[in-house]
């Protein structure tokens, strides 16, 4: 099956490589390796008639993340022996996955939360294009995945190209590019890395405000962009929020949807709050919140406080009344519960 | 003296069957809508999440909220316009209309709880704690039903009205809500349970009947009025003259 192989050459390198020990075994052992999978006609022929490239570039290998430290029996175990191991694969993508545990032995908590990912669950449904962790990470040339930043979301891009688009025109994506900045999310810090989540439910819709919250309740974070960091509390207090804590307190899945960040913002195509495409703008607010409220007048949006605290300034007919009650209730409660005092007061003393 | 539970052998009739079942239906539909509506008001709470799962469901709790809502529209609006209709044609007493008397009464009481005045005031049909309680019920009522209906169909009344009304019924119904509630658990629970006059239980409401010893006591004045002697009398049956309006 492996064509253009000298099995003696081969046994001859393997057994050299093996008796030397130090610094300079995983080097050597590559050098073994090579001296067949340097060809660049190796290729695995499978019983189904594909077929899989054996070739490995030298290059390439060395300038990886792995190159200086490991050498190839590390992620392919039991490979020192000639024949090497027969993996038993039909077609491509089970001799694909017969690597797939390949990252465990080094990775085994990432390996882990990949398990958990909506990635592995596509797999095990028998999608043969979901990822693992070579489809992200690459396998003889392992990178940083996170160098730089926009590296990821051009990893991510190569299956959800669409979201990548919108993404890149984004306020989050410009400003990526614009500054490659640690505060801006890309991909994985919404979605996570190994552990994501399927975003089509409404698990993961109703997280949004948790997730959109990490970065928008932290003060430093916002205060660089001139952003207000108590976006998540006003969202919180009001009826939209409110509804969205309750819910998630329940056991039943609720029938009703109720606006989280993102059915008002967007997701990939988050627009600064003030840009023309903004969904939230004035001017763009009622047709938003048509989507779940059909037929919403124009006076509607201004039902929705804009993430503003009520004051004198911003909402003072709501400030007002709060601050009416504010009095209202203590001074009605207190001289209620004084006239119970002195009467029960005045039945002691008459006795 | 007779305590509100107490069978009597001498009593007054003093609500009608109407004022009784007036009674009984706001008790039921104001325990159910402070059930399913505080854990609206207190969202961040435990027991919020537990009452919620209790009913089955935050979209249950607000259905039954609002159908209670609606009832209760129903009942006040009802209220409203009977009284103003019997008031109109003179059928109905005006001892539920707070008067000057009112307030000499409240002075007086505190007087005599300070110790400041030798006896406490005499009061007829219903005194100035319930006229207070009822005129505070019914302004109460009207604001949470307002508001109410504000909440319930926004997209209505943004139609004609500014949206910027919607949080101010929000926090209107949320905050008029609470001190009904607050108001209901002190005040009323005092008089109608833990007071000395009438603990554990004041009956009145329910068989509407009430003890001619504690209408001498309580209520001197109407005493006076339906037996034609001034505190004297016995044997009164048959309903008080008074109004419609539901007791303090």
């Amino acid at each position: 099956m492996i064509r253009r192989f000298s099995a003696p050459l081969a046994a001859a390198l393997l057994l050299a490589a093996l008796t030397l020990r130090g610094a300079d075994a995983a080097k050597d052992e590559v050098d073994t390796c090579l001296a067949c999978h340097e060809d660049k006609s190796l290729e695995k022929k499978l019983p189904n008639g594909e077929s899989r490239s054996l070739f490995v570039d030298r290059a390439v290998f060395e300038k990886s993340v792995h190159g200086a430290k490991l050498g190839c029996t590390g992620c392919h175990p039991g490979y020192q022996e000639m024949p090497h191991p027969e993996r038993g694969a039909k077609d491509l993508a089970s001799f694909t996955a017969s690597f797939r545990e390949t990252c465990k032995s080094c990775h085994f908590a990432n390996y882990t939360k990949a398990l958990d990912s909506v990635h592995f669950a596509a797999l095990s449904k028998g999608n043969t294009v979901a990822p693992f962790c070579a489809d992200c990470h690459g396998a003889h040339d392992v990178a940083r995945p996170n160098e730089p930043r926009t590296r990821i979301s051009d990893t991510c891009s190569t299956c959800h190209s669409a979201e990548a688009e919108a993404y890149s025109k984004s306020v989050h994506g410009k400003t990526l590019a614009a500054t490659n900045s640690p505060d801006v999310p890309v991909c994985t810090d919404c979605h996570k890395s190994h552990a994501i989540a399927d975003p089509r439910g409404q698990t993961w819709r109703m997280k949004s405000p948790e997730t959109c919250g990490g970065c928008h309740t932290d003060p430093v974070k916002m205060g660089r962009y001139g952003l207000s960091a108590k976006v998540y509390t006003s969202y919180l207090t009001d009826f939209h929020g409110r509804s969205a804590s309750l819910i998630a307190g329940q056991k039943k899945q609720a029938e009703r949807i109720v606006a989280v960040c993102v059915d008002c913002h967007g997701v990939h195509d988050i627009a600064r709050v003030k840009d023309a495409g903004s969904k939230v703008l004035q001017k763009n607010l009622q047709a938003t919140c048509a989507k779940c409220h059909p037929g919403a007048p124009p006076n509607f949006p201004a039902a929705w406080l804009s993430h503003y605290e009520p004051s004198p300034r911003k909402a003072p007919l709501v400030w007002a009344t709060a601050l009416f009650y504010r009095i209202l209730i203590p001074v009605m409660i207190g001289g209620l519960v004084l006239q119970v005092i002195l009467h029960l007061w005045r039945v002691v003393v008459n006795r | 003296m007779a305590r509100g539970g107490e069978p009597v052998s001498s009593y007054v009739v003093r609500f009608s069957k109407k004022q009784r079942a007036e009674h009984l239906i706001v008790l039921t539909l104001f325990t159910t809508l402070a059930v399913t509506g505080f854990p609206q008001k207190f969202y961040e709470t435990h027991w919020a999440a537990v009452v919620v799962n209790a009913i089955g469901g935050l979209d249950r709790v607000r259905f039954l909220h609002r159908m209670a809502g609606l009832l209760f529209s129903v009942a006040t609006i009802f209220h409203i316009v009977l009284i103003t209709f019997l008031a109109l044609a003179r059928k109905t007493g005006m001892t539920m209309v707070p008067t000057l008397r009112d307030f000499q009464d409240a002075i007086q009481q505190i007087r005599w709880y300070l110790g400041l005045a030798e006896a406490p005031a005499k009061f007829d049909r219903y005194d100035y704690r319930q006229k207070f309680e009822y005129w505070g019920m019914l302004i109460g009522s009207l604001v949470m039903v307002v508001t109410g209906l504000i909440l319930y169909l926004p997209l209505l009344f943004t139609r004609f009205f500014p949206g910027e009304l919607i949080p101010v019924a929000q926090v209107a119904h949320s905050n008029e809500g609470l001190m009904a509630f607050l108001v209901v658990i002190t005040w009323h629970i005092y008089n109608a349970h833990l007071s000395p006059d009438v603990f554990p239980f004041d009956t009145c409401i329910f068989t509407g009947r009430i003890s001619e010893e504690r209408m001498h006591h309580e209520h001197p004045l109407e005493l006076a009025r339906l037996t034609g002697a001034p505190e004297e009398g016995s044997g009164v049956h048959g309903p008080a003259s008074g109004g419609t309006a539901p007791p303090a």
